[in-house]
């Protein structure tokens, strides 16, 4: 198995060996910010844009962070401070940015698509950080980490996913790569935010919390918010909490040694309670240090490709 | 002007019953019998087909407003390539075509630069807005044939209800671009499977079903004619279907793109396939190719709808809705539907030309001696592989190009002049 | 084109004299120095050492592997594409450590550089000193080898080609090999 894409778009994209293989990567990267100099020449010289057109804290403080230890020289924008508010195109502004000479583009976006549409405009690679509701492959590939790390593999696993899946890039992408490693995957919420046509892809729709946890091996916690996007789809995060939060009598619900993963921020009291994110079943903060190792093995994947 | 003498092509005139081989003469602009005629050009169109002119009831020709995409010069050139010796001009230009100046200024542009016969439609309301009724009678004095606020959709029923009674009384049939607007908002595909599965805004199936039940129901109350434009799903055909049955005056004609793709294209992200109402699920196109052969759709029209490609060149929800068509809409609709075995040609030939002929009113779509001399002559053992690169339309927003297709169209006449030929 | 240097024996006789010769640099009484195989020939190579050091003088010499890809010069200019990445095992305290450094061919010298920079990123080392079973003696940096088992010159578009008898699942001939690049 090789690596051969000059670009990380998506995981429906990938086949299951592909993934595998970025995640025995990873794991030699974890391995980089456990010694004593954190730092490797990998990616010395090569310059990576960090291009946020839809803001973002905790993904970029990641990948900036993958970045320099990889050595690379970055470059941060955003979209209050580029050319896009002057009334640029999104594909001008790439143009220009490739002219620049830079290698990879690190590109998060507010609707699906925008990163699959530049990447067909440029010479150098292009890592999506979160299009929309699209995808976020590096979240899925960095909680497909944490799962194979804990649980020695995916396939045969039961794992549920819980929230807003309607909106959320990082319930689609999970999907996407929990089903082509061969797990059994279950989403569940409220009806009108969890649609029935991802059982058309093999994946069980579930409005029944007790019913969605019972033997989970795994249970992944999308954040949920009442805001404008989602106001008429349900009533309050009080109602949702009182339906779909997870406290300690629901992880009894679960197998023992089951999971509970959240991408954050997480909100306590609401998608899960203190104590259950504090709890021995959370591998929440484990997810953040292997997001570093997850995304430092991919832009190296993706810097190394051969140029055609 | 010159006389032409078509000889042996495989006649199809379905306003009379005719399909068969034989000779049709041009003189003066109208119909001739060839024997009346003194110094022909021939034309010898063996294994050719020749019918009356198509006319396409649904065409954007963006000028004014938007001549980077389309002029009517251009979007008149790229009709004749298509076949189509009539074309109905919507009325969302900028500004909009609701009120007399605008539907004279489309008048005399048409006649002076127009390759193919403009047929002017009117707003309903004023600037398309849905709010205040335009003057329609005017619009009528001014030329009209039919009134649409395409693009747009009255949500107001009540008003809806008023320009219905009050075009009838003008005799101008309504062209309806059916959406309810909160179920389609911030939508850019079909609601479905797809958009579940891609993360985008759904416009629901629903949005159009809804306004065209309320288009039957005032269509029946007011006994006035009201037609569907680009309908799209299995439930509005159905209901559209048993209306006609009771006989209401509701008609609706299917785009050539409904008819051969569907919402899983959008999955690589190309704009040229965001148009409104959306590419809808392979059980919609089966039920609108069932409808085409059931006769009810009688009428197939395009929906060209011009667009730069700096303005499509963006991230998929940003981009405008709309695909061009008329250069690409017979061989697509012969290799569905004829070369598909769902239809034969004379039926195809029909959608082209009688049924939209029936839905404007006009009752001269045939080939008798002294009609006027629209021809569309195709060729239905062409194959060919479509090049957006050879349109003659400004804009090249197709999701067709590299598709190999079969049938082609081979000339067009416009009032005995040839306007294309191949 | 592939051609046979030398046989499994002579191979067998080579790895003896290299692991003679560290016994004689570095013996008994003294601190015991680290082996550290590169991946993925110096790994076996360095095993065979270790297991012949052990026979002979029951001292157990400890071992780790290195993987040097994220060390590589040629990122993104590489005609070929990366292969996975093996696993890095440095189980010991580099830091005053004396480090032989084990690999089975050595050309042009940029291997060694990069397990050069990664040992640096560990630590301290005392020492550092190579071992090779194939030295080409051509080699592109100023890199020389302490321990050799083979000097073989050949045109740089001649590759040579250590194997130990490959997997049960992948079984070839163990030697030295002269082949073309391509073969790889």
């Amino acid at each position: 198995m090789e690596w051969n894409r000059k670009d990380l778009l998506s995981l429906y994209d990938l086949s299951g060996a592909e993934i595998e293989f970025i995640l025995d990567t990873a794991e030699e990267f974890k391995k980089v910010s456990q010694r004593r100099v954190k730092k490797v020449p990998a990616l010395r010289g090569k310059t990576v844009v960090n291009f946020f057109v839809e803001p973002s804290t905790r993904t970029r403080v990641s990948f900036e962070l993958a970045e320099q230890r990889l050595s690379a020289d970055i470059i941060n924008m955003q979209a209050q401070t580029s050319s896009l508010l002057k009334g640029e195109t999104l594909l001008d502004t790439v143009r220009n940015i490739e002219a620049l000479q830079v290698d990879l583009v690190v590109m998060r976006h507010s609707t699906p698509g925008a990163q699959a549409f530049i990447a067909k405009h440029l010479k150098c690679g292009v890592v999506n950080a979160g299009d929309g509701a699209h995808s976020h492959p590096t979240q899925a590939l960095l909680d497909l980490f944490t799962i194979r790390e804990k649980k020695g593999r995916i396939a045969g696993l039961k794992v549920t996913i819980i929230g807003d899946i309607l909106h959320s890039r990082v319930a689609r992408s999970n999907i996407w790569g929990l089903l082509k490693l061969g797990a059994e995957v279950t989403v569940a919420g409220p009806s009108t935010l969890v649609p029935r046509e991802f059982e058309s892809i093999g994946v069980k729709v579930c409005h029944d919390l007790k019913t969605a946890v019972a033997d989970a091996d795994v249970v992944n916690l999308l954040r949920i918010q009442h805001e404008r996007q989602t106001i008429g789809f349900f009533p309050s995060t009080g109602e949702y909490a009182r339906f779909f939060g997870i406290n300690s009598d629901t992880v009894k619900l679960m197998r023992p040694d089951a999971l509970i993963m959240h991408p954050g921020p997480i909100n306590r009291g609401v998608e899960l309670t203190g104590e259950v994110a504090d709890g021995p079943n959370s591998v929440i903060l484990e997810q953040v240090t292997n997001g570093l190792a997850v995304r430092m093995a991919v832009l190296f994947l993706v810097a190394g490709c051969v140029k055609k | 002007m010159k006389e032409l003498l078509f000889r042996n092509a495989r006649v199809i005139d379905v306003a009379r019953n005719i399909d068969a081989v034989g000779d049709i003469g041009v003189a003066d602009g109208v119909i001739a019998e060839p024997s009346h005629l003194r110094d022909p050009e021939v034309i010898d169109l063996s294994g050719k087909v020749l019918s009356p002119g198509f006319i396409d009831l649904h065409v954007h020709l963006r000028q004014p407003g938007n001549t980077d995409a389309e002029t009517i010069a251009t979007g008149t050139l790229a009709a004749a390539a298509g076949g189509f010796t009539a074309i109905v001009a919507m009325p969302n230009t900028k500004p909009a075509a609701d009120n007399p100046g605008a539907i004279e200024l489309l008048r005399r542009t048409a006649a002076d630069q127009g390759a193919v016969r403009v047929f002017p439609c009117g707003c309903m309301t004023k600037g398309g807005e849905g709010k205040e009724m335009a003057g329609i009678g005017s619009l009528k004095s001014a030329g009209v044939v039919a009134l649409s606020d395409d693009g747009r959709c009255i949500q107001d029923h009540a008003l809806m209800r008023h320009v219905v009674e009050y075009a009838r009384s003008f005799r101008l049939p309504i062209l309806d671009h059916c959406e309810e607007s909160t179920l389609a908002a911030g939508g850019v595909m079909h609601e479905g499977k797809w958009s579940v599965l891609l993360g985008f805004n759904g416009m629901a199936g629903t949005a159009e079903e809804l306004i065209v039940a309320r288009d039957i129901m005032l269509a029946r109350e007011i006994g006035w004619k009201i037609h569907i434009q680009h309908i799209s799903t299995r439930e509005s055909i159905e209901l559209v279907r048993i209306a006609r049955r009771r006989g209401i005056l509701v008609s609706a004609e299917a785009t050539p793109h409904h008819l051969t793709l569907t919402d899983e294209c959008i999955k690589k992200f190309d704009t040229n396939f965001k148009m409104n109402p959306p590419l809808r699920s392979e059980s919609d196109r089966q039920a609108l190719i069932a409808a085409v052969a059931d006769g009810t759709v009688t009428a197939i029209a395009t929906d060209h709808a011009p667009h730069t490609e700096t303005a499509k060149q963006v991230e998929f929800d940003h981009a405008p809705f709309g695909i061009i068509g008329l250069e690409t809409a017979f061989p697509l609709c012969f290799t569905e539907l004829v070369a598909g075995g769902v239809i034969a040609l004379p039926q195809l030939i029909a959608k082209f030309t009688t049924g939209p002929a029936e839905i404007l009113g006009l009752h001269d779509c045939d080939l008798a001696p002294g009609r006027r001399a629209d021809l569309t002559v195709v060729d239905p053992a062409a194959e060919y592989v479509i090049d957006r690169n050879e349109f003659r339309s400004k804009a090249r927003n197709t999701p067709f190009d590299g598709r190999r297709v079969k049938g082609r169209v081979e000339m067009t006449v416009v009032g005995g002049r040839i306007v294309y030929r191949r | 084109m592939k051609k046979r240097l030398f046989d499994v024996d002579e191979m067998a006789a080579a790895i003896d004299r290299v692991t003679d010769e560290i016994l004689a640099a570095f013996p008994a009484g003294e601190e015991d120095p680290v082996l550290v195989g590169i991946h993925h020939l110096g790994v076996p190579l360095s095993e065979r050492i270790r297991d012949g050091i052990a026979r002979r003088t029951g001292r157990e010499l400890e071992i780790g592997k290195l993987d040097i890809s994220m060390y590589r010069d040629d990122i993104g200019d590489r005609t070929k594409r990366l292969p996975v990445i093996e696993e890095t095992s440095i189980p010991f305290d580099v830091n005053g450590a004396a480090i032989i450094l084990v690999d089975d061919v050595l050309s042009t010298g940029r291997t060694i550089r990069a397990a050069l920079d990664a040992l640096v990123d560990y630590g301290r080392a005392r020492m550092i000193r190579l071992a090779v079973l194939v030295d080409r003696g051509e080699p592109e940096f100023p890199i020389k080898a302490d321990f050799i088992g083979f000097n073989v010159k050949l045109p740089p578009e001649r590759r040579v080609a250590v194997s130990f008898g490959g997997s049960p699942f992948a079984p070839e001939e163990p030697g030295i090999f002269e082949t073309d690049w391509h073969l790889v």
